[in-house]
């Protein structure tokens, strides 16, 4: 009963925050938005007993990238730029892919069921998924990793492509 | 469905009183540590005229924030504006809760009672998650002013907590790789009794005397300064650059709220420093009694290593001046990243060779 309530307070706040992500004409408000949608959703993971993976939720996406974001909007001091105009054809494209998008949603949530949960024992404490990470999906894992370290590198070579390094004197020599 | 257990019901809320009652209460008696203790560093009285040893001036200061008038600057986000201060306080009041405060003990009933609020097996991650989010008070804040100074307070804050949230949480994983557990309660209990270092010197299991942490150890305590915004790294608000950073802009409570939370979260950190490192609630060469009176003994010397490391934040801030900003970014991640990766290199070996 009180998980129930719980869930569906939760879930409105998901679903509202992420509208206002959408809706809001201020990027800084959106990007706080998108922060606390995040935060329902780790809620959402405890209710289905997977702590663990609400704390990653947290720590990941609502702690570290999304920080990043904030910082780099506000940076940019979107604030009071008034957006151009969309063409016509980019509107229609917007509007129809989204409509399939909703469409596609509903019909598989209509077609598996929404109110059931997943079948057996789910367990998700940091020693299975630390386990199944390292014997079972070792190789998608190191995948990842290499990709991460190829866009660390790029981005690396596009922020230092302004010639040669400042010298490095004894002040800013640490 | 089982129906309630009210004596479990009733022990949580007592605990969550004791708990919530003691954090509130770290704030005056940190001001009033904080301003005599720079005082006594700076050869000056400090404040001396309310009460003894002017003990009550922080009472005074509170009712003087309650007074004064609350400014709202004419162009700030004012639905931001005013969450910030609050959004900042929420993650320093909460994380205290996952962290073992004393030791267990049989209540008559046979009923076992646990010193802390909420015994999950994922701690050490909530509070990191929890201490993730408390950065973005000082973003709102900053932002939501609508001032050059607070927003430059906002995003250095931003850039700082990430850099440093790195080393802290790294160095934290060698201590987690040795208990073999994330919850905190296991990390003590690994931390009782006694070892002999070098054939030599009888000591406490503690993890700061173990040779594999003492990288560990360095780097979380510098990284925790970086996170609470202390001295020598509190670029957020660095009054000689910035005014007062991101809080610039505010007066009053709100003032007051940005304050409480950055003593808490001081104690806080004390408290996750004195878990990890030094032992928890354990006496060094004494092997509590699982009663009543180890449990209040224990208690005890928590709240002493506490109150010893929080002297500490207050000693550094006074004597240690602020480092330069590019120096601080340099140092998170040119020297505690990798020395925070080497030390976990290290531990693994010491648990592989069997020396932990």
């Amino acid at each position: 009963m009180i998980s129930f309530i719980i869930f569906f307070f939760f879930a409105a706040v998901a679903v509202i925050f992420a509208a206002m992500v959408v809706l809001h004409r201020n990027p800084v408000v959106g990007a706080l938005s998108l922060v606390a949608s995040f935060f329902a959703l780790a809620v959402m993971y405890v209710l289905l007993e997977a702590p663990f993976l609400a704390a990653l939720q947290v720590i990941v996406y609502a702690g570290a990238i999304m920080v990043l974001f904030l910082f780099v909007i506000m940076l940019l001091n979107l604030q009071h730029q008034a957006e151009p105009h969309t063409r016509p054809v980019q509107q229609f494209l917007g509007y129809t892919s989204s409509a399939a998008f909703g469409l596609a949603l509903i019909y598989y949530l209509a077609k598996y069921g929404v109110t059931k949960l997943p079948e057996g024992p789910f367990v998700s404490d940091a020693r299975t998924v630390g386990i199944k990470m390292f014997e079972a999906y070792i190789f998608p894992f190191e995948m990842v990793s290499i990709l991460l370290l190829a866009a660390i590198v790029g981005a690396l070579l596009l922020s230092g492509r302004t010639g040669a390094a400042p010298p490095v004197t004894g002040e800013n020599k640490l | 469905m089982h129906g309630i257990d009210w004596v479990d019901v009733g022990l949580s809320g007592l605990k969550i009183a004791v708990v919530l009652g003691a954090m509130l209460n770290v704030t005056p008696i940190m001001v009033w540590v904080e301003r005599r203790g720079s005082a006594l560093i700076q050869d000056r009285p400090g404040p001396n005229r309310v009460g003894p040893f002017g003990l009550f001036q922080s009472f005074a200061d509170a009712l003087k924030f309650i007074l004064k008038e609350d400014m709202l600057p004419a162009k700030a986000n004012k639905v931001l504006y005013t969450i910030a201060p609050m959004f900042g306080l929420i993650p320093a009041l909460t994380t205290i809760a996952v962290v073992p405060w004393g030791r267990p003990f049989l209540l008559p009933g046979g009923r076992l009672f646990e010193p802390i609020i909420a015994n999950v097996n994922i701690g050490i991650l909530l509070i990191f998650a929890l201490a993730s989010m408390g950065v973005y008070g000082i973003v709102m804040a900053g932002w939501a002013s609508a001032n050059k100074y607070s927003l430059f307070g906002g995003i250095r804050a931003s850039a700082q907590m990430i850099s440093y949230e790195l080393s802290l949480t790294l160095a934290a994983v060698s201590v987690l790789m040795s208990a073999g557990s994330l919850s905190l309660v296991d990390v003590v209990w690994r931390q009782t009794g006694s070892f002999v270092l070098f054939n030599a010197i009888k000591l406490p299991a503690w993890n700061i005397f173990s040779p594999a942490m003492w990288i560990a150890f360095v780097v979380f305590f510098v990284s925790a300064f970086a996170e609470t915004n202390r001295l020598p790294f509190d670029f957020a608000e660095a009054d000689a650059e910035l005014v007062a950073g991101y809080h610039t802009e505010y007066s009053s409570m709100k003032f007051a709220l940005f304050f409480m939370s950055e003593y808490m979260a001081m104690a806080t950190m004390s408290a996750l420093i004195t878990t990890l490192f030094l032992g928890g609630w354990d006496i060094p060469w004494y092997n509590e009694p699982p009663n009543a009176l180890g449990f209040a003994l224990s208690v005890l010397a928590f709240v002493a290593k506490v109150s010893v490391l929080l002297f500490i934040f207050v000693w550094v801030r006074w004597t240690i001046p602020r480092l330069k900003y590019d120096l601080l970014m340099k140092l998170g991640w040119k020297v505690f990243l990798p020395l925070a990766v080497i030390n976990i290199v290290i531990v693994a070996l010491f648990i592989a060779k069997r020396w932990l």
